[in-house]
């Protein structure tokens, strides 16, 4: 036989193969369809109860055996598209029916059920856990309802993982405005701090400099603006001519602005900063109302309780 | 000076007597100990880098990363308050009062002073649900039962030690015997003090002597450089003792009095090249600058009357309340560790006021209201969000009634019981509302997510923007960290 027959004949015989594979195993046929683009699963939304609660816990519990890199049973229960797809014995959810989703039946069994996952010699999942997963069966296996629709689940508790720091990318993050917070650190001593060791974001303490911090001293460290996460003018001499100032600190979380002689030009100039989560006002405003409703803790304009 | 030096052969006789192995090996400049001193601070064994001008030693720094929490006010009751008569609410061993303790609860442990069979006994106090989750409290504390919602209380404490002294070391210095850094002592190098003309940590001492049980060590640095040591001050009179100048010794005097002083250090700097030195300059530095921002700080007169009427401070006394409001003011200007101690909640039932129907009594009407004008004090002006309060002891109360000796007492009272005890923590990334942690249904034993007090530490650590094993400094061959050497868990379960 020529060349160009046996290399058709090795393509055919690939193609058939791969068909045959597809038809026997639809994990593999649904990976093999969205891998050419013919084919999207469904996606669950970023911000949804299945994003938030539900894919985490699988990633936790279920991905070593129902993951990316093994699917037993043909499950695979590392995606939205996965999970409702199903393995072997058919979907493992009906949405909106939990008495009948073989998956919930398996993590329910009792422990000496042989049949019960995670198999025994892994840990079972809490009663918390098994509670959020029958609340978004209930819910129709959803992947848009949003994490806030579903009321009584149980508290996400997120334990704590510490990164190890890439000091090499922080000092590049930060050295673009390196220079300048050097030479402003040095003008006002204790005031201008990063935040932390693995953060390029900046933490302003002007209390500390007291009544001779005022508009023109704020006016000065404007070339940090993009970098000020926290502000604390408490007691300082600033007024509300820093008002469009502090509006021009775009990724402001916290500020304080007690005793000083800022008012509703302040107000209004950060009602629209939208990464502010705390502000502490000179004084009682209506301009507090709109911070308010938008989510953002306001201190400072009532007197004790 | 240095004129003399070249042309006096005695002078030059003694520079070179100087320059002996001792200075070499010792802290001489260019010597290895000095060198050292650098290189501990700055940790080159994978921690962190702690090193700073020797000038500036309380100078801050940021937290290894973003943290809520940027300062502690750590409440101490000492003598250890009974959690059974303030928030362990435990029915069943109401029902059980005055019954014999089963042997189970009495084998194998062992008891300050309960000997042979105790009885039971039930809260001497009545039990109600308070707040929006209906948290379980006594009738002890109606002033912080109003701020009930602010809280996170933690029933599933646990320590090891039985004795007040060790258990106290083990709480604020994280081992029971002395010679640890105490927690503020570790904050304050990890993170340094936000205003320099301050101490970075300050202790504030009401109802008892200066000294505790376990005396100084508790805000003593330990192995850590002095300079991080806590600084006890008073609410009344003079703020820091031997601050002021001298009846008589004017500020610009004492202006003279250090620039002299301070040249001979420096003299002895070029002669010695002693680290210390410099650090020893900065201090006088500091409390010069002290002089006026501390008393300014610590004067509470100046408070408008419904502020003094909340705490319930009195200008002029010492008490709890006052230390409160002081504290609030010592938070609003940048200091990063308070601390302050009570003490007299050691309720055995012994003589003197010292019983659940008396002493605790008292304790609780003392600090009661300062405690919830502080938290509401501080949720009010924005600063609860960033600050760590603390409250609690350093162990339980046994559910038996104490029986000194197999007698009958007095009083009404309890033994010291180590294996649960409660705290709660407010404020910067706690859950606010929260019980967490449960004890069995007589209140012995911790029978869901037990907390040690290493744990607590690391927790706090966290909360401050810390692992707790990389906040570390080589000593004695180890490298030393709050947590200790057996391996502590963050209590992520409390964090919001």
């Amino acid at each position: 036989m020529s060349a160009p027959v046996y290399f058709a004949g090795v393509t055919v015989l690939t193609l058939a193969g791969i068909t045959v594979a597809m038809l026997l195993r639809p994990a593999f046929a649904s990976s093999v369809l969205r891998f050419t683009g013919l084919e999207r699963g469904p996606v669950a939304a970023p911000g949804s109860f299945y994003s938030v609660r539900v894919q985490p816990l699988f990633d936790a519990r279920c991905a070593g055996c129902h993951g990316d890199k093994m699917q037993k049973a043909q499950l695979g229960l590392e995606s939205f598209a996965a999970t409702m797809r199903g393995g072997k014995h058919g979907p493992a959810i009906i949405p909106g029916n939990v008495r009948d989703s073989k998956l919930y039946a398996r993590i329910t069994l009792p422990v000496s059920d042989n049949r019960a996952m995670p198999p025994s010699g892994k840990t079972p999942l809490t009663k918390n856990e098994v509670e959020v997963i029958q609340l978004w069966i209930t819910a129709h296996a959803s992947g848009s309802l949003p994490v806030s629709a579903i009321k009584n689940a149980p508290r996400l508790v997120r334990p704590v993982e510490i990164r190890e720091v890439n000091y090499g990318l922080v000092q590049r993050q930060r050295a673009p405005l390196a220079a300048t917070v050097q030479q402003l650190q040095r003008r006002f001593p204790g005031v201008i701090d990063y935040e932390a060791r693995d953060s390029a974001d900046l933490e302003i303490n002007a209390f500390l400099a007291g009544r001779s911090f005022r508009d023109a001293e704020l006016q000065a460290l404007m070339p940090l603006r993009t970098r000020i996460v926290r502000a604390d003018f408490s007691g300082t001499a600033i007024t509300d001519a820093s008002a469009s100032m502090l509006g021009g600190m775009e990724r402001l979380r916290i500020l304080r602005l007690k005793d000083t002689k800022t008012g509703a030009g302040s107000l209004r100039a950060i009602a629209s900063l939208k990464t502010l989560r705390s502000v502490t006002v000179a004084g009682a405003a209506p301009e507090t109302a709109p911070l308010r409703q938008r989510g953002v803790a306001v201190y400072g304009d009532h007197d004790g309780e | 000076m240095s004129d003399s030096t070249q042309t006096d052969p005695l002078l030059e006789l003694l520079e070179r007597q100087r320059q002996t192995r001792r200075h070499f090996l010792g802290w001489g400049a260019g010597g290895l100990g000095a060198f050292f001193l650098n290189s501990a601070m700055a940790n080159p064994a994978g921690g962190l880098n702690f090193a700073r001008a020797p000038a500036r030693p309380l100078s801050a720094l940021p937290p290894q990363f973003a943290a809520k929490a940027k300062r502690v006010i750590y409440l101490h009751m000492g003598g250890a308050p009974s959690q059974l008569e303030l928030f362990d609410h435990k029915p069943q061993l109401t029902r059980f009062d005055g019954k014999a303790c089963p042997e189970a609860f009495l084998k194998g442990k062992r008891f300050a002073f309960i000997t042979g069979v105790p009885k039971l006994m039930g809260t001497q106090f009545p039990f109600h649900q308070a707040g929006k989750n209906g948290t379980w409290i006594s009738d002890r504390l109606p002033h912080l039962e109003r701020r009930i919602d602010d809280l996170c209380i933690i029933k599933s404490m646990k320590t090891d030690q039985f004795n007040h002294a060790p258990a106290q070391l083990l709480v604020h210095t994280g081992d029971s015997r002395t010679g640890h850094a105490s927690l503020g002592s570790w904050v304050t190098y990890g993170l340094g003090t936000e205003n320099q003309n301050l101490p970075g940590f300050i202790v504030l001492i009401s109802n008892g002597g200066t000294t505790a049980n376990a005396g100084k060590p508790l805000w003593g640095s330990g192995f850590l450089p002095s300079v991080y040591q806590g600084v006890p001050c008073r609410s009344a009179a003079e703020p820091i003792l031997y601050l002021d100048n001298p009846r008589g010794v004017s500020r610009a005097e004492r202006r003279q009095v250090l620039n002299a002083v301070e040249e001979i250090n420096r003299s002895s700097y070029k002669d010695f090249g002693n680290p210390e030195t410099v650090t020893r300059i900065a201090q006088y530095e500091m409390a010069f600058r002290m002089q006026l921002e501390a008393s300014d700080a610590m004067n509470i007169s100046h408070e408008p009357q419904k502020v003094l009427e909340r705490y319930g401070a009195q200008p002029g006394k010492t008490s709890y309340a006052n230390n409160c409001l002081v504290a609030r003011r010592l938070a609003e200007r940048g200091v990063r560790f308070i601390q302050l101690y009570h003490w007299g909640w050691d309720s055995h039932g012994t003589p003197t006021d010292e019983g659940l129907n008396v002493g605790l009594v008292g304790r609780c009407r003392e600090t009661d209201q300062p405690t919830a004008a502080l938290l509401a004090d501080l949720k009010a002006r924005g600063l609860l969000e960033d600050t760590l309060v603390v409250w609690g002891g350093e162990f339980g109360r046994t559910p038996m009634m104490e029986n000194r000796g197999g007698q009958e007492m007095k009083y009404i009272g309890r033994d010291h019981h180590p294996s649960a005890f409660t705290i709660w923590m407010a404020g910067a990334g706690v859950k606010a509302g929260l019980s967490h942690g449960e004890t069995d249904e007589l209140g012995h034993d911790v029978v869901k997510d037990p907390v040690e007090v290493r744990d607590l530490h690391a927790t706090m650590l966290y909360q401050l923007g810390f692992d707790h094993k990389k906040l570390n400094y080589p000593y004695q061959g180890l490298e030393q960290k709050l947590t200790g050497v057996k391996p502590a868990r963050i209590v992520y379960e409390i964090l919001a």
